[in-house]
Order: C-alpha cells, then structure tokens, then sequence
C-alpha cells in the first residue's frame, strides 16, 4: 500500500511539475487581462486588446530585438543603456539582442516559434520581404504626424521606403555604405602612391604588389595577400560591397534598367567579366583565398591582426565610424595604423561610385486585431522618442551617460605606457565620450545611432563626430550612388535560397575552380531559368 | 467470438483477464508511466502534428495555405535535395564505417597495455575531443588547414616541397576532392575515443580463462587476439554498426560547421539543405521544408525498420 501511494503521490508531482512548466504565463494572461493590458507583446496581445477601448491602452513594456547594430551590448553597458532608456520613457525595455552575422537565421527561428517582438530591425532585404505580408504595421500616419518631421533634415530617405505610398519601417539614418581602405605602411613598402591608384589595372597592380613583396617587413615575400573580404559575394543587400573593385558595372541580382524593367543581373556579360577577374586575383594571390568562407568578423580581424603575416593591405568596409574603428584596432595590435580612403577607381567611378545600401529599419509587429492604438504607442514609445533630438535620441546615439559619455570634468589615459598612449582631459560641462566600458584603451565611439547619418540631429549640441569617423562620412557622402532597390515577387521570396545557391555555385566554379565563365553559367540558367522567368514575370507583370 | 485462455503445458486452462481487469491489478505501475506518457504526448507526439503543413504554404506570417504535393514535387525535381540525399547517406555509412572499425582497434590496442598508468592516460586523452563542441573543433581544423600562409599543414606541405613555395596553399576544406577525407579524419579525431568504452567494457568481460587456454595452446598474441579477442566482440560491433545505422540521417552539426558553398556538391546533407531552405531565407516557407524533413524521417523510419530486422536476424532479437 505504502508503494502505491509513494507512487501516486510522484506521478502527481511530475504531472504538476510538467503542468506548470508548460502553463507559466497563466497568471500573467490572467493579470493582463484584469489590468486591461500590461504588456505589449504582439502575441499576447491577439485577444487582450481588441476588446480594449482604445484610448485606454497603457503601454507597459516593448520587446525589441535588433542585431549587432546596437554596440551597447551586453558586456558593453547594455544595461545602463536599458535602464536610462526605461527611464527616460517610463516604458520596461526587454533587448534581444542577436547574432549579427546570423541575423536573418535567428529572426526565422524567432518566427518559427512564434515569438513576435514588438518592434525589431530589419535589413533591406527584409524589409521588402515583409512589407507586404501584414506582418508590419502601417506606421504612414504615425510618421506622417511624428514631432520629430519639423526636424528632419533627410526626409527623402524614408519617403523612398513606402510601398504603393504605406511606410512600414522607419530608417533613422541612412543607409551608408563600403569603401576601400588601404595600409598606408605597406603602399610605402611597396613603393606606391595611392593617388596613382585611379583605375582597376593600377588597383590591380597594388594588389599584386601586396602579394609579391614584402609590405609586412618580415623577410618573406608571398606570405601577404592584396585583399580581403567577407565572400567573394555577398548574402544581403547590396551584395557587393566588399570587392567593388572587382564586381564593377556588374551587380549580380535582380534589379531594374533605367525603364524599370526588371531584369536578371547575374546573367549578364558584366558578371561573367566581374568573375572572370576575380578568378585571376584568387589564381595570383591578389586576393585572399579565405575570402571564400571568411565572415566579416574574420576578414576584420585578419586585416587588423598583429601578426600581419597573412594579412592584406587592402579592406573595403564600412565608411564613417568605422574608418575610426579599423584605426583604433591596428593601434591596439601595435600594426601602424595610418590607413588611406582610397576614391572609386574610374570602373566604379562609372557607375557613380561606392555603393549607398538601403537603409535599415525599425519596424513595429502588427498585432492584426484591427485595433492601432497598442502599435502607435510603441510608435510614441519607441521610434518617436528615438528621434526626440534629446535624452533618448543620445542614448541611441552615444549611449549611456556616464558609462559611455559624460559632461562631468575627467581625464583618462587609453594605451598606457605604449607609444600610442593618450591622454584626454576634459572640463566640467564639457560633452565627450568616455572609454569602452568593455575596452578602457578605447574610446567609446558611439552607440546605435551614427550622428552623422542620422535623418533628424540631436538638438542638444552633443557632437562627437569629429576626425576619421567625420572624414570617413565626408568621403563616402562625396563618393556614393543609391544602391539599386531590392525586388519583391512571390516566387522570389519563396526561391531567394535556391537562387542564392545556383549563384554561389557559378561563383566558386569560376573563381575558385577555375571553371569556364560561360558553363557555369550555362548550368545557372538550367538550375534556376525558369524560376528567374517566373519572377521577372512576376515583377514586370 | 470467446477470448483466448492460455493452456499449460499439463494442459490446464488458464483463463485470461481483461485488459481493463489487468490495468487495474497493475494501476499502481501505469501512474507511475503516466508522466512518461503525457511527456511523451506533448513533446514527441503532438510536435508531429506538424507535418500536415509539409502540404500547405507555411510562412511565418499569415494563414497556411493548402497547396496539396506542389513541395514534395518541388523536392523531388531539384537537384540540389538529391545530392543532399546522396551525400548524407554516403557520410553517413561511411563514417559509420570507418568510426566503428578505429574504435575496435583502438579498443583492442588499448587492452592490449599492460602499463595501467599509460593505458588510463591514453584514455583520458582520447576520450577528450568527444567533450570538445563542433564549433570549437571546425575552429581549430579551419586554422590548421587554412590555405593562407598561416595555415599550419599548408605551411608543413610547402617546408616539404609538396606544395610550390609561392604557390598558393590547399584550400583543403574548399576542395572537393579533400573535404570528405578531412571531414572523416576530424571525425575519427573527435569521436574514436568516445567509441572505444562500449568495446573496453566487452573486452574487460572476457574471460581471461580463454587467454590462459591459448597459451597453453601456444597461441602468439596475434592469434589470441584473431581467434579469441575479435569473436568475443563481434556480436558487440554488430549491435553499435545497427544501432547506429538507424540514425544515419541525423547528420547536421558537423557538417554544418565545416562546409562551405564551394563544396555542397560533396558536403551539402538534408539537414543543412533544410536549414538553408529555412533560415537563410529572409522570409522562409516552412512548408518547403517540413516536406524536406518528413521526407528524410520516413527514410529514417525505414532505416530502423530494416536495422530492427537485421538485429533479429544476427542478434535474435529486434532492437524495438
């Protein structure tokens, strides 16, 4: 008897144990609904708010998810940034902040699991993927009526994201784009001015050159490459902007003629040249054959390495910020860190120079309950306070203050005791950035927000662009041409893989495999022709 | 129609109770499986409910839409989900294969030691890479196989002479012709010593009486390990070679952290193809993909319908 009790009474604690795991947000359903709405989550939101008078909807919390775009990461203030920020807006803040690199991967598990955030960021790409799904909330009025429109100094990046005249995502910046840094120490060791470098042939050379010689000064030729990259082509928009160089005219995706068509750029005799150049630098060791696998983070960092052996002289990568970035880390690994913004060479020059990506946006999760009141205050909450040209546009922009910057008199020192020490000294009232919560050898540069790209400035005098990350906006600004815009069809949404893939084989067969130009692009066609028909029908049509 | 009574061999009737009599004279062990099968119910029942929508458009927004067979024809015309069906059953064997065949001869090695210290130590030290993750491991070989100037076996093959000193280095995990060897020295590399236990414990179940007749017989170590050690442990490698045969379509984490576009042709297995077709999409038709997958677990199914007759054939008993 004793048995068959000890073994009911287990079996009911796991069946309650089990029970409860899988009911843990009863009481919060239940405590939503008595209060007539709490939290935000779209999905929990279905039922709750339809029968919820509008006017009486509290926003309580939002639920975020960006990728690596917001540099306040967890070990790096992340949650001084979030406090502030709940602070400012009386709204709880829950980041879910995702891999970078793997972003689109990530946000399609989310999805899969049903796992709306309320608002979240979204790429190009994206954008145009579920605009028309219903997914995104139609924020056209709410934008429309923002405070922040009688400050905005770019409205036309933002107009240029609606669809048949509907805004579902707000760019709070532009889009910014790649250009190509150049070691200034190994163009001196090699012997070459970079002004000379005006045309492919001359870029060509330069490459070659990195290769050939000895730029690190470690005795041995042929240890170093011309160039490096994340994949010889990109996975998102605009696919090519790690090699403009070498893609050129070429740009392998659908995209319109100057009648607005659309039509198949991969197919194209300005691909095939593109890859046919980029065989011979893979063949030479102008480029690095790594570019083939290497992610972003990898080429980054091979580039910036301390032991340059293996390393490149050439990068192209993002302009602005980052121009200050890739210097402060070729300082930290003790690499001369004097780096060369090298201008379109006359190819890219052609078609109107470095390419400016579309800009990524914030978009807001439709709840579908016919109701808009809980979507335009996580408008009101979230991206209107974003661009409030105060408290909490700073904290997207520069972070958290006193974690990541400050007006309070203070002198710190970065690098001590190398011959890159530095020494800054500011006084009382003073705005300036603080050092890297996560790195006290650098300065903190800045948060999600790059003030120089920004459609509607700080208006609280709070500047920190300044030396290369403003030299690098300047440049790129002066070089860039509009990134063509991405296509929105059926059957290319449900295909984008398939076409990725039938891509990526041409260009490893070529480039990698020394395969013939035209073959593999022959078995392009045969793998994925009728597909690419169905979506230009789809398009044109 | 009377139920069957079982009859004893003195030929007494005995009758047979009901299903619901039984139940209730063993209650107390069917709520002790209770937990067991709700558990069941809800995390690996329920679940496959799921596939209703390898027939529908599945996307992450908006309702399902029903499309009939159109993903299964989908499937079965591409050509890149049959070379993805190819290769995971040749990697799979393969390795299989290979794994199982070290780790007997691992296993035999190392019970052949008779230094109890270096026989522990060896131990510890190939058991080791089992604990290591996949990411780490493709981390570590990607750096010694890289064909940049760094790479520590390209640097090897060039000090030799077997590659030119200015040529460029074997992208080995890039090339076709390498990726399937290396992919199965890393996987030997990782998992051998894992294998060997299974093996260790069988071979410590041994009779040692057994080696003592062959001595006297004269046997040379060879032969003891011929006639005695291997027969003792065929019936043991037969159970790993079925057991493990079942899962050969489980293949995902570690060639997914090895391949690369350049070698899909040779790499690409159902699962990656799965994940590509899912995740690398910005906005994924799950329907695709749960048709790939229920495709591949029907397979699987098959897989362990023929294992489980294999066993019974060999071992003389199924394996469910």
């Amino acid at each position: 008897m004793k048995k068959k009790v000890l073994s009911l009474l287990l079996a009911s604690a796991m069946v309650v144990s089990l029970a409860a795991c899988g009911g843990s947000d009863a009481p919060a359903e239940s405590s939503a609904a008595a209060n007539n709405n709490t939290e935000s989550s779209a999905a929990d939101n279905n039922a709750g708010n339809a029968e919820a008078p509008a006017e009486e909807f509290k926003l309580e919390k939002v639920k975020m998810v960006v990728n690596g775009t917001l540099t306040a990461t967890v070990d790096n203030g992340q949650a001084e940034f979030e406090k502030q920020w709940e602070d400012a807006v009386g709204v709880d803040l829950e980041i879910s902040q995702l891999d970078h690199s793997g972003y689109v991967d990530a946000v399609g598990r989310l999805f899969a699991s049903q796992d709306y955030p309320d608002v979240m960021i979204m790429s190009a790409d994206m954008y145009a993927q579920y605009a028309p799904t219903g997914l995104l909330w139609d924020m056209t009025e709410a934008y429309d009526n923002a405070e922040f429109q009688s400050r905005m100094t770019l409205p036309a990046i933002n107009e240029a994201l609606k669809k048949d005249g509907k805004l579902y995502g707000f760019a709070p910046t532009y889009g910014n784009g790649c250009v190509t840094y150049v070691k200034k120490a190994w163009l001196d060791a090699v012997g070459i001015d970079a002004s000379t470098i005006t045309n492919y042939d001359a870029y060509y050379n330069m490459l070659k050159a990195f290769h050939d010689g000895d730029p690190d000064g470690n005795g041995t030729t042929g240890d170093t490459y011309g160039v490096v990259a994340a994949g010889f082509l990109g996975n998102e928009a605009p696919y090519i902007n790690y090699l403009p160089e070498f893609w050129q005219d070429a740009y392998p995706a659908i995209l319109q003629d100057e009648n607005g068509v659309w039509y198949d750029g991969f197919n194209t005799e300005e691909t095939k040249a593109a890859l046919l150049r980029l065989q011979q630098a893979y063949n030479e060791g102008a480029i690095d054959p790594e570019t083939l696998t290497a992610s972003t983070k990898i080429a980054r960092e091979k580039w910036f390495s301390n032991d340059q052996t293996g390393s490149s002289g050439v990068f192209t990568y993002w302009a602005g910020s980052w121009y200050q970035t890739l210097t402060d880390n070729l300082i930290k690994n003790e690499v001369n860190e004097e780096l060369v913004q090298l201008p379109p060479i006359a190819e890219v020059e052609a078609i109107g120079g470095y390419l400016n990506r579309e800009a990524p946006v914030w978009v807001i999760i439709d709840d579908m309950d016919g109701d808009n009141t809980r979507e335009q205050a996580i408008f009101d909450a979230f991206i209107e306070t974003m661009m409030d040209g105060g408290t909490v546009q700073t904290l997207w922009t520069y972070g958290a203050e006193d974690v990541h910057w400050s007006t309070k008199a203070e002198e710190f020192t970065v690098n001590p005791g190398t011959d890159n020490e530095k020494t800054y000294s500011y006084e009382e009232g003073v705005f300036h950035l603080k050092q890297s919560p996560n790195d006290p050898n650098s300065v903190w540069k800045k948060n999600h927000l790059d003030p120089a790209l920004v459609v509607s400035p700080l208006t609280n005098g709070f500047n920190s662009v300044e030396g290369l990350a403003a030299e690098g906006n300047l440049f790129f600004t002066e070089n860039c041409v509009d990134a063509p815009i991405s296509p929105v069809s059926e059957t290319y949404t449900n295909e984008s893989g398939t076409i990725y893939d039938a891509k990526m084989a041409v260009v490893t067969e070529v480039v990698t495999k020394n395969g013939d130009v035209e073959a593999a692009m022959a078995n392009y066609v045969a793998t994925v022709g009728s597909i690419i028909e169905q979506c230009l029908a789809e398009l044109n049509g | 129609m009377g139920k069957k009574n079982n009859v004893t061999a003195s030929g007494i009737e005995i009758r047979k109770k009901s299903l619901g009599l039984r139940i209730w004279n063993h209650r107390g062990y069917y709520i002790m499986f209770l937990p067991v099968l709700i558990f069941l119910l809800i995390f690996n029942y329920w679940p496959m409910l799921g596939v209703r929508y390898a027939l529908y458009d599945y996307k992450p927004v908006g309702e399902p839409v029903f499309v009939g067979l159109k993903h299964f024809t989908k499937m079965f015309s591409t050509d890149a989900f049959w070379t993805a069906f190819k290769n995971t059953l040749e990697l799979s064997i393969i390795k299989l294969f290979l794994s199982t065949f070290a780790s007997v001869i691992v296993s035999i090695f190392l019970n052949e030691m008779g230094n109890l210290f270096a026989k522990k130590t060896l131990q510890t030290i190939i058991y080791l890479p089992h604990f290591m993750s996949w990411a780490v491991v493709a981390s570590i070989f990607s750096l010694f196989l890289s064909p940049s100037s760094t790479g520590m076996v390209n640097g090897l093959l060039k000090d030799w002479g077997i590659v030119a000193k200015d040529g460029m280095g074997i992208y080995f995990l890039a090339d076709e012709n390498y990726w399937r060897p290396i992919y199965y020295v890393i996987n030997l590399w990782k998992d051998t010593g894992w294998g060997t236990i299974i093996f260790l414990a069988t071979l410590s179940g041994i009779n040692p009486e057994l080696y003592e007749a062959g001595d006297i017989d004269g046997a040379t170590r060879l032969q003891k390990m011929r006639y005695i050690t291997l027969p003792a442990l065929a019936n043991t490698i037969i159970t790993v070679l079925i057991l493990n045969l079942a899962k050969v379509m489980n293949l995902f984490e570690s060639v997914f952290v090895l391949y690369n576009n350049a070698v899909y042709s040779v790499a690409d297995v159902c699962a990656t193809y799965i994940y590509r077709q899912t995740f690398a999409m910005a906005l994924p038709n799950y329907g695709y993909s749960t048709a790939v997958g229920l495709f591949r677990s029907l397979v699987g199914c098959v897989l362990v319908i023929v294992c489980n007759w294999a066993s019974k054939k060999t071992r003389g008993r199924g394996i469910i």
